[in-house]
């Protein structure tokens, strides 16, 4: 162990780090927001009476989530090359969706785990099918499904990384940059995975105090 | 579309086909290991031990996998003196990181037989080792079939990781091959299929022995 640690360049290469904890940060939230968006579209129609919509929506569960989000980004990024979508655009689109299959999943499960007479209830009251959908089943499948949604959310956040492979300048790649500059490699990875662990931490936190914590008010209300 | 390209690179994209099943098996039986191993660490009669474990589940569950092989592959050398080659590397991290999270599956299995069981298998007058076995074990690891196959289908995915290290598996020989005759389209969407091939696979796998050996209740 002759290792000398120097931590001093993180601090000494702040601002990059902030450039890539700000990437990083973008990325996890904008693709949450499209992985969110695609889940509950594909999600609602996996529980369609509709066969050919259940099967399209269960075909889709299936071929995203089998194929690594390595082969997404790099479809887009080079599959694609001549749409010449910038490279932040591509990670989007990768991460909302490969990680909104996992959504989905979790989203259809939800609703299934909402006794149908609910949603009976709802349009038997005179409500339109997606006023039911809207008001009684998704309140009700999103307290359910809460924990897993935070799992899934804190794996986006992490698979984000994957994005310094076609060169976005988020926090993995900053530090792939800070360690050709200064050969402390240690020092920069331990870094970032702090940072990591810190936006990770944050947002599946807030995920389960949102949502969870009114499970339990629903739960003693009925 | 031409997809000549694949027909005349396919030894060679099998050849890492073979890399990346390879990686996924040696990783699958290592993190298998590693796992009960951790779940040992952290049931220990020791705190100290006890607690390095549980720091350890935690900062690789929160740590991005392509971290984890970089501080193996360029982080650990320096430190430990010794160079892995990339495919080591990758196989080590691959073991480290996956460790963690099925560690976590062997939790929640054990913790899914009924504690009245285990009682009941003691009051009875086995001992502790043979409630494991005969009781606990035989429960849990039927419940634990659908999680571990989704970890390890993930496991299968991740191995893709490898190529940013430079291990030839199936995604860094594509690569190679984009990189030589640039044919992207051609050849992302033959790799996306390759996966999806090997991936869903494992998942019907996984998915007959649940049915095969479901619990009979």
């Amino acid at each position: 162990m002759a290792y000398q640690f120097d931590w001093s360049v993180l601090w000494q290469y702040r601002g990059m780090l902030l450039q890539g904890f700000s990437y990083t940060l973008g990325l996890s939230l904008i693709g949450l927001c499209g992985a969110i968006a695609v889940g509950v579209i594909v999600g609602t129609g996996g529980t369609s009476a509709r066969r050919w919509l259940r099967a399209a929506c269960g075909g889709y569960v299936e071929v995203c989530r089998n194929i690594p989000l390595l082969v997404h980004m790099y479809f887009w990024y080079l599959g694609l090359s001549a749409l010449k979508l910038p490279s932040f655009w591509c990670a989007i689109l990768a991460l909302a969706i490969y990680s909104g299959a996992y959504v989905a999943e979790v989203v259809r499960a939800g609703i299934q785990s909402v006794p149908r007479g609910q949603e009976a209830a709802g349009l038997a009251s005179g409500l339109t099918r997606r006023q039911a959908l809207l008001y009684i089943v998704y309140p009700q499948a999103l307290r359910m499904v809460a924990p897993s949604m935070a799992g899934i959310f804190s794996q986006l956040i992490k698979d984000s990384s994957l994005a310094s492979v076609i060169s976005v300048a988020e926090l993995t790649f900053q530090a792939g940059a800070i360690e050709g500059i200064t050969f402390r490699t240690f020092e920069a990875y331990i870094g970032i995975s702090v940072a990591y662990l810190l936006i990770v931490t944050t947002i599946s936190q807030t995920t389960l105090f949102m949502f969870h914590r009114r499970a339990t008010d629903v739960g003693d209300r009925f | 579309m031409n997809f000549a390209v694949v027909w005349r690179n396919l030894p060679y994209l099998l050849q890492g086909l073979g890399v990346t099943l390879q990686t996924a098996a040696l990783v699958i039986l290592g993190g298998t290991v590693f796992g009960v191993a951790l779940g040992v660490v952290r049931t220990s009669r020791i705190p100290l031990l006890r607690q390095v474990a549980i720091a350890y589940i935690e900062a690789i569950r929160g740590t991005p996998l392509l971290v984890v092989l970089f501080v193996v592959y360029f982080g650990l050398p320096p430190i430990i003196g010794y160079k892995f080659t990339a495919y080591q590397a990758s196989v080590i991290g691959f073991i480290l990181f996956i460790g963690a999270y099925i560690v976590e599956d062997y939790r929640s299995g054990l913790a899914s037989v009924p504690r009245g069981q285990i009682e009941a298998g003691l009051a009875s007058g086995l001992t502790v080792g043979q409630v494991l076995c005969c009781i606990t074990l035989p429960q849990a690891i039927r419940r634990m079939i659908p999680t571990l196959f989704n970890q390890f289908v993930r496991l299968l995915k991740f191995t893709s990781v490898a190529s940013v290290i430079g291990v030839t598996e199936l995604t860094g020989a594509a690569l190679a091959v984009n990189a030589r005759e640039f044919q992207p389209i051609e050849i992302i969407l033959t790799l996306a299929v390759s996966y999806f091939v090997v991936c869903y696979a494992l998942s019907l796998v996984g998915r007959w022995l649940n049915t095969r050996y479901a619990i009979q209740t």
